[in-house]
């Protein structure tokens, strides 16, 4: 902020020296006074570009969430296969708990990125992949799965619940689940890598110097 | 063949301006004309390598050809033929190819229009500034925003379609066609204010001939945004026509600093201040094009638009870098040189007022650009994330909006040099009643809450200066009294004012509501009676669309949810019930289970919604009288010279429209 708003400020400020310099004695001084300013705005911008530069893309980064940190909700159900779900059972493992709808684009688009994620994953186990579905009939989300490809467990039904304790605003949203039980991430929007990110973070924090 | 074409075509653009740039850089340097004046024709080439670019996209998209990734990717044999031609700019790789298209245009009208004097040094850095802006455009699209990859498609493939919201509204063809004549356009004037600052050439002719550029991509960048809002208003149902989407944002900063520019580059024409300054908005105008395609492609900040479009932000953000540099360093190397001998008499002066509106729109421009980098500044000092809501963009921009409207009520009627109270009194006076008479009205017509009643009273006031100016012009000259420049930003003005009074009235008093309604039930909101009648389903070639037949107060409105064929999207369309007083719109929020269940739809009612969409035409059209040649006004001396003597009112506005009495030629 303090950068942008020097650049900004500094500009004015030409503008003020350039053109209203108040007395003629002043003007030797005033007349020097350009190439100063444009060094003072050019390290600012250079600053507010290695910022932008050390930015990543925000798909591969998770959201703040009051749910980051804490421990996952109940989560179980039944998917649309007809078997029963529940997280507990996935303890030492990583989750991906993915809230969408079969109507939605975004939802879409961020579709093959979990089908990645799952398939990279399906050899070691150590990640699984469940959706849960958000206002959505079985027929339409069986079609959006044979669309779309993906084969992992899929709640079904009268979601509601599940979806006011996991606090989701709107859909695409996904939330990380580490081996422990805590909620790590969330993402609105996901990437193959952003969830590979959030996994070689975590199990450095686990593995690391105590 | 259609991917060979085009790939031919980036090829041919880029080592067009390759060529161009090496040529022009030889001839520049040596001081050889005869090098200079060959470097024109290059910008030949570059159209060329970009109409056969979009000759072969167009084609491929319009003949169904999957074999090129970027139809493959974005259209599909079901979509509506205006539509597989408005494809072309519904994805990234397409809006570069639309850009390339035009700055390569832009090109080489530049090269045509100074093919009598391209030995100048100054037009030669000037096309040399546009082929180097051309070659990074062919770099992106033939490194990463490449639209011509070949694909193999599978048997029967036919295509997933542009995004569903892409292809629901008409103005989806119109929209960023126009937005980004204005975009680009800004490349013409930042190329001549770089090759200005190279040469040294302290002059004011350069200023001339781009002033027709810089008033043309304004237009084009206002239509732009007001059709983005229409767009928004029409097809995404909140009911919102501006939501400060960093999108919204990207296109708005430019225009900020572009009209700033305008305004203040008059100072510089009449008094030949503000050199330094009135390049430096150049630049900042052309970087911050620049800088919101970085923001909204590469994918740093979060938003609508911004979905894994992360390839090309390293080198957009190289290309930003450059640019910064280039100019930064410039104007610091030239900046004392461009010194204008003369200085600003008073505060109370046309120049004052000028400098007034440059220090509003660049503290606009800023607090724009701070809500819209905020976030990524505090990640980087502290990790945290953040994001900054539209409270922020409303809070900060109304006293600066309204400052404005003040200023804009104040401005036309300042004489430069100075002005005295008397001579103020006397010509505020009108425009001081239209202001007060504006709040009467608005009070009486129930209106309450602080700034929107000073909105309208200062839009009064405003309104009242610039009909104040048209009147006595149109009096004195007739119907050209609507032409030249100071007369036609009056219209603008107007345009402006009709703008800024909808946008108070429609937040200020705009409600809402959520009726659940049983087929001849009705409701009442807001002085409105709701009947819902039945849903009535329609199949088109690419979606499903299914219609709720509202009557709103006896007439029958539609709005509906289409199902489009990929992926069952479904994607709601308002109807509008439009009028001059307010606008009611319906959204369809949720079908009924059965024939005859019940439905629920949400109501907007916002007041002079419609004046928003006028204003905008009105902008336009008043930007397009002020281009039209109007008459060289006597240039005052550049020296500060006595003050004139108050109280000739008449007279000074005179001196202000009428043809320069020295028999100076007609404005170039």
């Amino acid at each position: 902020m303090t950068e942008s708003a020097t650049t900004e400020s500094s500009k004015t400020d030409e503008v003020g020296e350039a053109d209203v310099p108040a007395r003629p004695t002043a003007r030797p001084t005033a007349r020097r006074s350009t190439p100063w300013i444009a060094a003072t705005v050019g390290v600012v911008l250079l600053l507010f570009i290695g910022v932008l530069a050390t930015r990543k893309p925000s798909d591969q980064k998770g959201i703040s969430s009051p749910l980051v940190g804490k421990a996952v909700p109940p989560l179980a159900g039944t998917t649309i296969d007809g078997k029963p779900f529940n997280i507990d059972d996935y303890r030492g493992r990583y989750v991906v708990v993915n809230f969408f709808a079969t109507w939605c684009v975004p939802c879409i688009q961020e579709h093959p990125e979990l089908v990645a994620f799952q398939e990279q994953h399906a050899a070691t186990g150590d990640a699984v992949v469940v959706s849960v579905a958000f206002n959505d009939t079985e027929e339409n989300i069986r079609a959006f799965f044979a669309t779309n490809g993906g084969n992992w467990p899929v709640i079904g039904g009268d979601t509601g619940p599940t979806i006011l304790d996991f606090g989701v605003v709107k859909v695409p949203e996904s939330y990380v689940v580490s081996p422990s039980r805590q909620v790590v991430a969330k993402f609105t929007g996901v990437t193959t890598a952003g969830l590979n990110e959030v996994m070689a973070d975590i199990n450095k924090q686990i593995s690391g110097p105590r | 063949m259609n991917s060979a074409l085009g790939v031919a075509g980036i090829v041919l653009g880029l080592l067009g301006s390759i060529c161009g740039i090496v040529v022009l850089a030889i001839g520049l340097r040596r001081g050889n004309a005869a090098l200079i004046r060959s470097g024109r024709s290059y910008a030949w080439l570059v159209l060329g390598g970009a109409v056969l670019c979009a000759v072969a996209m167009q084609r491929a998209l319009l003949t169904d050809d999957f074999t090129v990734s970027f139809v493959h990717d974005h259209s599909a044999t079901t979509t509506p033929g205006v539509f597989k031609f408005a494809t072309m700019w519904a994805a990234l790789e397409g809006s570069i190819l639309l850009w390339t298209l035009v700055l390569a245009s832009y090109t080489a009208i530049v090269g045509w229009r100074e093919r009598t004097r391209t030995d100048d040094p100054l037009v030669g850095w000037a096309l040399l500034v546009m082929l180097v802006v051309c070659a990074f455009f062919f770099l992106l699209l033939a490194g990463p925003a490449n639209p011509f990859g070949t694909v193999a498609i599978p048997e029967g493939y036919d295509g997933p379609g542009p995004n569903p919201l892409l292809q629901n509204h008409i103005l989806m063809a119109f929209h960023p066609p126009v937005l980004y004549l204005g975009y680009v356009g800004f490349t013409v004037p930042f190329a001549y204010a770089i090759g200005a600052l190279i040469t040294g050439r302290v002059g004011e002719g350069w200023l001339a001939g781009t002033r027709r550029w810089t008033l043309f991509s304004w237009a084009c960048l206002t239509a732009g945004i007001i059709m983005g809002a229409w767009w928004s208003y029409e097809v995404l149902g909140w009911g919102g026509y501006w939501a400060w989407d960093p999108v919204e944002n990207a296109s708005f900063l430019p225009w900020l600093t572009g009209t700033a520019y305008i305004h203040s580059v008059m100072v510089q024409e009449r008094r030949g201040m503000l050199r330094v300054w009135n390049l430096s908005l150049l630049c900042a105008t052309f970087s911050l094009t620049i800088l919101g395609t970085f923001l909204t492609r590469s994918g740093v900040i979060e938003s609508v638009h911004a979905f894994s479009e992360s390839g090309i932000g390293p080198m957009i953000l190289g290309f930003f870098t450059l640019i910064v540099v280039v100019s930064v360093g410039l104007i610091g190397w030239r900046g004392d040189r461009l010194r204008a001998p003369g200085r600003i008499d008073s505060p109370l002066s046309r120049e004052g007022a000028f400098l007034a509106n440059n220090i509003l729109f660049g503290a606009f421009a800023f607090v724009v650009l701070l809500g819209t980098v905020f976030p990524l500044i505090v990640e980087a000092s502290n990790g945290e994330r953040i994001s900054v809501g539209v409270p922020y963009f409303n809070r900060m921009s109304t006293p600066i909006g309204l400052t404005l409207l003040f200023l804009m009520a104040v401005a036309p009627v300042l004489p430069w040099r100075k002005a005295s109270g008397e001579l103020l009194r006397h010509r505020l006076l009108v425009p001081a009643w239209v202001g007060a008479g504006a709040l009467a009205i608005a009070v009486l017509l129930g209106a309450t809450g602080l700034s929107a009643l000073l909105a309208f009273l200062l839009g009064g006031f405003a309104a009242g200066a610039a009909g104040r100016q048209l009147v006595l012009a149109t009096r004195r000259q007739g119907w050209r009294g609507l032409v030249g420049r100071a007369n036609g930003g009056m219209i603008v003005h107007i345009g402006v004012i009709l703008i800024a009074v909808a946008i108070a009235a429609s937040t200020a008093y705009g409600r809402q509501t959520e009726m659940k309604l049983a087929p001849g039930q009705s409701a009442e909101f807001a002085g409105h009676t709701f009947v819902y009648r039945g849903t009535e389903q329609r199949l088109l070639s690419n979606r499903d669309v299914v219609e709720a037949t509202i009557e709103i107060d006896g007439s029958t409105y539609a709005p509906a949810l289409s199902r489009f064929r990929f992926g069952s999207t479904i994607i709601g369309t308002p109807s509008v019930a439009s009028t001059p007083r307010q606008d009611v719109a319906v959204t369809l929020l949720e079908l009924p289970a059965t024939a005859d269940g019940v439905v629920s739809i949400r109501v907007f009612v916002q007041p002079l919604i419609m004046w928003l969409w006028i204003g905008g035409g009105i902008m336009v059209f008043g930007t397009a009288m002020a281009i039209v040649p109007g008459r060289r006004r006597n240039p005052l001396a550049a020296v500060s010279a006595p003050i004139e003597v108050a109280g000739h009112d008449e007279i000074e506005v005179a001196v202000d429209d009428d043809p320069a009495p020295s028999g100076v030629p007609a404005e170039v």
